[in-house]
């Protein structure tokens, strides 16, 4: 963004943006501004979609009713934070004559890309534990960066997000502890579902910054979209979940893992980033089955939608 | 283009005790005032209470922003507060312990424009 060359209206913009200034739906916005937003918030919204489908899985096998009412519950809040982003976004898309039939339709074509870890199978109960512990815990540390963003509907969806987030990983973090004090059994299934999720969490926050940050980085950075780098955002996690982890006598499966004393600074052996980009392309081990019951489901649904629609508003 | 389906936004209110104002909440995609209602009780309140909810279409709502208001911070406001009169705490001391005159003259020979300006 060359700013010499900036129009009064785009220097006003930014001017508002450096004071602190909240941007809303109605105000006038670059159009670049509006891309990076939809781009992002349409991706959390399927993401929000998406993710409810891994659990959503252990619904009808939960262990206890208690469980399958808490988890029934966390599926049934994902759902609701895309149905909040999605409006968000479909405010952002308006002056460009699109809504959510397009943000679906991205979706399916595969245009629109969904987080790495929905794609991943959940073949146990641990699996549905470590989601709510630590993909969820993942989670709450980008959208908690988020909460500052300039774009004030996405800051309120969050707030609301965020808020029940906190409930996700403590049912999450509940579900690992019992296992963790149960049987050696329990134990390795615990562990088996870690090692699974390991790579999965660390390819969360996306590929390091090298030396230089992506144009998109920069110019979210900018905007106050964003104000924190994808490896910041993965220290912070090493910071806060490697230690709560080991004390319940798990193994991370990566023996280079460790802190420097000195700099805070966690190493780590690297995912592996061309599976990442394999993964987000919709080639992951559930991308196919999950995207499919989701299509199948909106179609299945449409004589729904229409029927709705078409009645007379009442009152 | 393909048809597309006649949904309306609706902005969501929601009132959390008696004493409490009708607060805004979000908003909802719906059909019809009935549905806005219903997608709202579950978007919004599947864990808190309220005891009145509003639904209202965005476009029957009238708005004006802090931009129409530029001028509004140039002039000062504090004539229409109580932050003009604090002066009072500090002179209410003072006529309890030196009572006025039944005449209205001071009690200890100060004088009244003396006391006001303070």
């Amino acid at each position: 963004m060359p700013e010499e060359t900036l129009t009064d209206q785009e220097a006003y913009f930014l001017e508002r943006v450096d004071r602190g200034d909240r941007i809303e739906a109605d105000d006038w916005m670059p159009e670049d501004y509006r891309q990076q937003l939809v781009r992002l918030i349409a991706m959390h919204a399927v993401s929000e979609i998406m993710g409810a489908l891994p659990e959503k899985e252990w619904v009808p096998r939960a262990p206890t009713l208690y469980r399958k009412l808490a988890i029934t519950a966390k599926v049934q809040d994902e759902v609701g934070h895309g149905q909040l982003l999605i409006r968000v976004a479909e405010d952002l898309m308006r002056p460009w004559g699109k809504n959510r039939e397009d943000v679906m339709d991205d979706l399916f074509t595969g245009r629109l890309k969904y987080h790495n870890v929905f794609h991943m199978a959940t073949p146990t109960w641990a699996d549905a534990g470590v989601i709510g512990w630590l993909v969820d815990g993942a989670a709450v540390i980008t959208q908690g960066m988020s909460l500052s963003c300039s774009y004030a509907p996405y800051a309120r969806a969050l707030q609301r997000i965020v808020e029940e987030e906190g409930f996700h990983i403590q049912h999450g973090e509940s579900i690992c502890m019992a296992l963790a004090e149960g049987t050696p059994m329990q134990r390795a299934m615990l562990q088996d579902a870690l090692n699974r999720w390991w790579p999965a969490l660390l390819m969360f926050f996306g590929p390091p910054e090298k030396s230089q940050l992506s144009t998109h980085q920069l110019r979210n950075i900018r905007y106050r979209i964003r104000s924190k780098t994808n490896e910041e955002l993965r220290q912070r996690f090493f910071s806060k979940y490697v230690h709560r982890i080991w004390s319940l006598g798990l193994t991370i499966p990566d023996p280079t893992l460790q802190q420097d004393p000195f700099t805070k600074e966690w190493t780590y052996q690297q995912p592996d980033w061309d599976e990442f980009r394999r993964i987000v392309s919709n080639h992951g081990p559930r991308s196919e089955a999950r995207l499919g019951l989701r299509s199948t489901t909106y179609q299945e649904g449409e004589w729904v939608r229409r029927t709705i629609a078409l009645s007379p508003a009442v009152g | 283009m393909e048809e597309r389906l006649d949904f309306a936004v609706y902005e969501v209110f929601a009132q959390a005790d008696a004493l409490s104002p009708h607060v805004h909440v979000f908003n909802v995609l719906a059909s019809s005032p009935d549905m806005a209602m219903a997608l709202a009780e579950e978007n919004f309140f599947r864990r808190a209470e309220f005891v009145s909810l509003w639904v209202v279409r965005r476009d029957q709502i009238h708005h004006i922003g802090h931009h129409d208001r530029e001028g509004f911070k140039k002039t000062p406001k504090a004539y229409r507060t109580t932050e003009d009169y604090k002066y009072l705490r500090d002179k209410w001391r003072y006529y309890r312990d030196h009572p006025m005159n039944p005449d209205g003259s001071e009690a200890e020979g100060v004088t009244g424009d003396a006391a006001m300006d303070d």
